[in-house]
């Protein structure tokens, strides 16, 4: 089904369920409904509503992500736990969407749902020539560089125990954190028809022998990049993309922006903050030094996690779960990513 | 008759560059240019298997060779002998994969400077093979 097709068959269902939702609201309204992305990960419908209670006319912009039933990732972290770790942020610094309702009754929209605040900004895509051109110009302008920045000290700084995250599974002193993420993205491609690869089978040999210790545990983003992160007026207005957090080392998360994967034309770490600004203005807001030795381990967990990524997607296509067929080019970018790792392991 | 990997690119240059170009609808529209993508990579890939295929299989000769050789004088840990064994009768990915595992788990019976060389010796397979592939994946 298409993006508008989909829009018109599920607008009035919006509409009921939060008449359902919203008992006093009278006159209710759903308005300017989008789909903002088809296919990988979860359907994204942004919308607003307007309604009359007490005499007062009411408008609340909305953003509605729904299971698509076949979504890369949904193994790892389904919307009921989107759902949580956004409602334990609430209260925190960290800027991210309030989420109103999760559903997970198939009678009100046919799967799982989450219902959230439509947060104001724009996430351009990194890789097209419009968002490269976007950061380019915010990063001269020097506000979103140090509120990249500053947005993942928060993230890396707030109090998780305090916001109720630790039902996300807290790692044991030493090196636990690393091998949980082995142990995961192992399981995960195993999950996978992906037959037993001999380079895959180093780097997990490699990074199980290499397991660093992390010095310090966090709320880990595990993809904070441009792409991940609402903008409005060169700041972030909101974290979003939460599918991969873990309580973890804040190296994790560095070291994705560290990554060349993350930037494309540019040497700005993803797309938008020199490294030395980088660098000085993070380890000034947290107090935790950089180690660039632990980054380039996690670079290669990195490699893993990404072949694992593509191994699944091509697989969903392969099995018929999914008749995307940006899902059956990603089988021939296992070799990409493999041949980086070989690169960084020394073959 | 054409060679099928000349078809595959044919065909894949017909949905690049007349039909993707036309399809009005943004979503076929992509789905008809990664089709084509698709069936490029495919084409790569079967032309390579035919010409390339015999270097593969003389490459493996040669790992399994070395190994034995280094076995022979001076024996492995019995579970790597046997996925040696393994991997030289299968000459599959899981077999090479199981050898890998093995390496590891016995890297310390076999100490630091044995499991480095062994390691080394089939890495540099691996890398040759990873050379090829990248020739179509990439």
């Amino acid at each position: 089904m298409n993006a508008a097709a989909a829009t018109d068959d599920i607008s009035p269902r919006i509409r009921a369920y939060l008449g359902e939702r919203m008992p006093d609201a009278r006159d209710l309204k759903v308005e300017n409904l989008t789909q903002i992305a088809v296919g990988w990960s979860h359907e994204t419908f942004l919308f607003d509503a307007r309604w009359s209670a007490g005499g007062e006319q009411r408008e609340q912009g909305f953003c509605l992500r729904r299971d698509p039933g076949n979504a890369l990732l949904r193994e790892l972290s389904d919307l009921g736990e989107q759902f949580r770790v956004l409602k334990c942020l609430e209260n925190t610094a960290l800027p991210t969407p309030r989420a109103f309702w999760y559903e997970d009754d198939p009678a009100l929209l046919d799967r799982p749902f989450l219902v959230m605040e439509k947060v104001p900004g724009i996430c351009p895509n990194p890789w097209g020539r419009e968002g490269r051109s976007f950061y380019a110009e915010a990063a001269a302008r020097g506000i979103l560089p140090a509120s990249f920045t500053d947005t993942l000290a928060t993230l890396h700084t707030l109090d998780w125990r305090e916001a109720g995250l630790d039902f996300l599974g807290v790692p044991a002193a030493g090196a636990d954190f690393a091998r949980r993420e082995i142990a995961k993205w192992r399981a995960f491609i195993s999950a996978t028809d992906a037959p037993p690869h001999p380079i895959l089978s180093d780097l997990v040999g490699w990074l199980e022998a290499n397991a660093p210790p992390a010095r310090h545990l966090c709320l880990v983003h595990g993809a904070y990049r441009t792409g991940n992160l609402l903008i409005d007026e060169d700041r972030v207005s909101a974290v979003l993309d939460w599918e991969l957090q873990v309580i973890g080392d804040p190296m994790y998360d560095v070291a994705y922006v560290l990554s060349d994967l993350n930037r494309e034309g540019t040497e700005l770490l993803s797309n938008v903050v020199d490294r030395e600004t980088f660098f000085r203005r993070y380890e000034d807001a947290t107090g935790f030094t950089i180690d660039e030795a632990v980054c380039r381990y996690y670079h290669l967990l990195y490699a893993m996690r990404s072949a694992a990524f593509w191994w699944s997607a091509s697989d969903l296509y392969a099995t018929g779960r999914s008749n995307d067929l940006r899902l059956a080019r990603t089988a021939w970018s296992v070799p990409v990513v493999l041949e980086r790792a070989a690169r960084e392991l020394g073959y | 008759m054409m060679e099928k990997a000349d078809l595959l690119e044919r065909i894949a240059a017909t949905l690049r560059h007349e039909i993707s170009p036309v399809v009005g609808e943004p979503y076929a529209r992509t789905q008809a240019f990664m089709a084509s993508v698709v069936l490029g990579k495919l084409a790569a890939e079967l032309r390579l298997g035919a010409n390339q295929g015999h270097d593969a299989n003389r490459e493996l000769d040669e790992l399994f060779l070395d190994l034995e050789s280094h076995a022979a004088v001076d024996p492995l840990p019995d579970t790597l002998l046997a996925a040696l064994s393994e991997a030289t009768r299968e000459r599959s990915d899981a077999g090479l994969a199981h050898l890998v595992e093995a390496l590891y788990g016995a890297r310390s019976a076999l100490g630091e400077d044995r499991f480095a060389k062994l390691l080394g010796r089939i890495r540099q397979t691996l890398r040759a093979r990873l050379a090829r592939e990248l020739t179509y994946a990439a």
